[in-house]
């Protein structure tokens, strides 16, 4: 729990240092007003709860993105990547730990947008399902930090890992449903979104924001928490392949 | 006759850097140098001397808060212009250069920002990229290249507009000997040129070799301006001798001695004496063979004695 | 005659850069696949509504591309500071402003990539169609809101030459302002009056209302007029980039000390 803590500690540290991490604070209510401001063009108000609900999603995926990018290449950069790798602490932790910090930062988003969707179009959402909304953003925010833990290796392992990274932005945000849900994209992509936590997310949060009973809303948390749970997993066994590059050619310097 | 570099009263205060006392500190303090046409001028001093601000003066890169300084009789302040056209810089250190590009671009890149273009940009390139000894390699990226190669190119670039006053500063900075050598040999064909070479360096060596003056800089004031050779012949009479395990009582014998200007340890058993007229030399080397001492060396001061001893002294004038 | 010859030089080192990110590969299917999402999520935001909304974001979202590309100018131009050479080009006697603009000038070569790919083969999945003899036109406004969006994010540059650390929000925060006011998504005149005076100030705002009467079968009267808008807008926003760049300069001069250049 302390090794935990003081990743979160530390990366909340450099998060304050390094103004890119709150672009996500500044982008957040500009993206909801470019949706609301379409949603008022057409007059279809009733998707509203979209419009707050994606900007929230995108700067949750953004954040770990960009910190699964630079995370593991800012410590080979710093030398602290090879200083943790020597330290007996279980560097999964830690990682963990770093990650989840950001996505607090990320959450400020979510009430962002509720703001400006409210202040700038008038448009107050009511919670009517406050603890399904909750529960759904802590387990998102879960699911992402668990995600970046696959895709930060990865980055580590590909050579043009910023472009990467910048390619896995809107892609995702169709294939997860995240502003129009999986239904309207192409049959045959469909299961591949099922395997996107994103768009797991994305509908119970919005069934949540909607008044009629959300369906199965525990089973549907955990199929959120599962496939966070999965890149995770799988982030950590490429993380330790990382680990083992590492102690075999003593550097991770790219070749 | 027109000097190539004229500074009067030159001062530049740094805002917001204050001395001990809470006065802006001064990076140059009421600085006098001139520098004929066709001299390779040393500028000697150590770290935070103020060498660098006053290349960077004379370059227009900043401003004087005091003073005039003026490059073949343009004012960098009123005529920036022209003195921009005058002057080629090339600051020590890797960076300055465009590590993606190979030298031959960054060659013509700063070629077009003076001016040039078309056959004329061409053919100076192809010239320097030879006489730098980058011919092989002026199609390699620069940042493929080893720090004496990147020097060799940024060399190439300070003369890309064939300036009549070239400003070095602290050009073999990080540099490896061998690197270094090669570019004091290029230094000295440059002299053949004509052309004002003002050389700023910490190296006394590298003076040595290279000027035909040096001016003597600290805490931003010039201390004395001299001939290389007459700096040396300062101290030409004084010459230097270490040697090692002597007895505690020669030291003091040593000391005694009317013509021994200084005795030092140096470290480890090691002594150093200087000796201030050529009698007193064979005096010394006397007591030291007779006391059984056998590790004894003598050499003619460097640069570096006269360097030191004059800073010391102006500073001992400086410091209340 | 000079600035051009500096601009050509300089921009030896855009294309420099541009290969060691991008191979084509990466740029066609990481880079264009990548925009190309971008632009049909955005306009299937108007499912539902008319035809017609929908064939008006994909426009606006397939030219607002290249504008989202060409900010990262502000990016690029605070490279010139890790490769140390401001200091050197204090020293020279050419303007910096033709400096930077060559710098980067892959951006908005790419960024016209993206957006002529979208609009001729994105765009008409949606509802907008081209006569063949409108294509030329299509290219030639393309490139020009390029480049007079390139103008303005020079400006933008040159005020965050100087700090590092925002130029991320600035060019983020600039690309999506853009998206809301210039009539991207919804129509400028749905904005209420001082909104729409900053929409006039950014050179896409015309240029895209050009397309727009292209695409509607305009005479070339009021297409040639929002042309000239745009042209003049980018125009203006060069001068002042030129401005604050020597702004800039003059400021490292007086102040000196390492930390400006």
């Amino acid at each position: 729990m302390r090794l935990f803590l003081n990743g979160f500690l530390f990366q909340l540290r450099l998060s304050r240092r390094s103004p890119d991490t709150f672009l996500v604070c500044v982008t957040a209510p500009l993206l909801t007003t470019v949706f609301l401001s379409i949603n008022a063009y057409t007059g279809r108000h009733e998707l509203t709860s979209y419009a707050v609900v994606a900007p929230t999603l995108m700067s949750l995926w953004a954040l770990a993105l960009s910190v699964a990018g630079s995370a593991l290449t800012e410590d080979r950069d710093l030398g602290t990547l090879e200083g943790q790798i020597a330290a007996p602490a279980p560097m999964a932790l830690t990682f963990l730990g770093r990650m989840c910090s950001v996505v607090v930062v990320g959450s400020m988003a979510f009430a962002e947008t509720w703001l400006v969707a409210g202040a700038l179009f008038g448009r107050w959402i009511a919670l009517p399902h406050p603890v399904v909304s909750v529960a759904c953003l802590l387990a998102t925010a879960l699911a992402t930090a668990g995600t970046a833990g696959l895709l930060s290796p990865l980055f580590v392992l590909t050579p043009s890992a910023r472009t990467l990274q910048n390619t896995l932005t809107f892609p995702f945000y169709l294939l997860g449903g995240v502003l129009v849900p999986v239904s309207v994209l192409p049959q045959w992509l469909r299961p591949a979104s099922y395997t996107v936590f994103l768009s797991w997310s994305a509908d119970l949060l919005r069934d949540s924001l909607a008044t009629d009973p959300v369906s199965r809303p525990a089973l549907r948390l955990l199929a959120v928490l599962a496939l966070g749970a999965a890149g995770y997993g799988m982030g950590m066994l490429l993380l330790h392949r990382v680990v083992l590059r590492v102690r075999r050619t003593g550097t991770l310097t790219r070749t | 006759m027109t000097a190539a570099v004229h500074t009067r009263g030159l001062t530049r205060a740094y805002a917001g850097r204050k001395t001990d006392r809470g006065r802006d500190h001064l990076a140059l303090d009421s600085f006098d140098l001139r520098v004929e046409e066709g001299e390779v001028h040393g500028l000697l001093g150590p770290n935070g001397a103020g060498k660098t601000t006053l290349c960077r003066i004379l370059s227009t890169v900043l401003l004087p808060t005091g003073g005039t300084a003026e490059v073949l009789g343009h004012d960098v302040r009123t005529e920036a212009d022209v003195v921009r056209r005058t002057v080629g810089i090339v600051f020590g250190g890797e960076r300055g250069l465009y590590g993606r590009l190979t030298p031959r671009q960054n060659l013509r890149f700063w070629g077009a920002l003076y001016g040039l273009g078309g056959k004329e940009l061409r053919r100076r390139t192809d010239a320097l990229l030879e006489r730098t000894g980058l011919g092989g390699r002026a199609d390699d990226r620069v940042d493929t290249m080893s720090r004496g190669m990147k020097q060799r190119v940024h060399i190439a670039r300070g003369l890309i507009t064939d300036p009549p006053v070239l400003i070095l500063d602290e050009p073999t900075n990080g540099m490896d000997p061998v690197a270094a050598h090669d570019f004091r040999a290029m230094i000295t064909e440059l002299r053949t040129d004509g052309r004002t070479v003002l050389l700023t360096t910490h190296d006394m060596g590298e003076a040595e070799a290279l000027c035909d003056r040096v001016t003597l800089v600290d805490r931003g004031r010039v201390i004395a301006t001299e001939t290389t050779d007459s700096v040396g012949a300062l101290l030409a009479r004084h010459d230097r001798i270490d040697a090692t395990d002597v007895p505690p009582e020669v030291v003091t014998a040593l000391r005694a001695l009317p013509g021994t200007e200084s005795v030092t340890p140096l470290g480890g058993d090691s002594i150093r004496v200087v000796t201030a007229d050529a009698d007193t030399v064979g005096e010394v080397l006397r007591l030291l063979v007779a006391s059984g001492v056998t590790r004894v060396t003598t050499a003619p001061p460097g640069l570096e004695e006269v360097y030191l001893g004059l800073i010391g002294r102006q500073g001992m004038r400086v410091r209340p | 005659m000079e600035p051009l010859l500096v601009i050509r030089h300089s921009a030896a080192n855009a294309f420099a850069d541009m290969r060691a990110v991008y191979t084509w590969r990466i740029w066609t299917f990481g880079w264009l696949g990548r925009m190309l999402a971008q632009v049909t999520f955005f306009t299937l935001l108007g499912r539902g509504g008319d035809e017609e909304h929908l064939a008006y974001l994909a426009l606006g979202n397939s030219l607002m591309t290249c504008a989202l590309e060409c900010m990262s100018v502000v990016a690029s131009t605070t490279w010139e500071r890790i490769s140390g050479t401001l200091p050197l080009l204090a020293a020279a006697p050419a303007r910096p402003v033709w400096v930077f603009f060559g710098r980067s000038l892959q951006w908005p070569i790419s960024g016209s990539g993206t957006s002529i790919v979208a609009l001729l083969c994105l765009a008409p999945l949606f509802g907008v169609s081209w006569q063949p003899a409108q294509i030329p036109v299509v290219v030639l406004l393309v490139v020009l809101t390029a480049l007079t969006t390139y103008c303005f994010g020079l400006f933008l540059a040159a005020l965050v030459l100087n700090a590092n650390g925002v130029r991320n929000i600035v060019s983020s925060a600039a690309y999506l302002v853009m998206m809301i006011v210039c009539g991207v998504n919804v129509p400028v005149s749905h904005w209420p009056a001082p909104v729409r005076l900053l929409a006039d100030l950014l050179p896409l705002t015309h240029s895209l209302h050009a397309l727009r009467l292209v695409g509607d079968g305009a005479g070339p009267g009021p297409v040639l007029a929002a042309t000239g808008l745009a042209l003049l807008c980018g125009a203006l926003w060069l001068a002042a980039a030129g401005v604050a760049f020597d702004v800039f300069m003059n400021r490292g001069r007086r102040s000196g000390g390492s930390d400006h250049f």
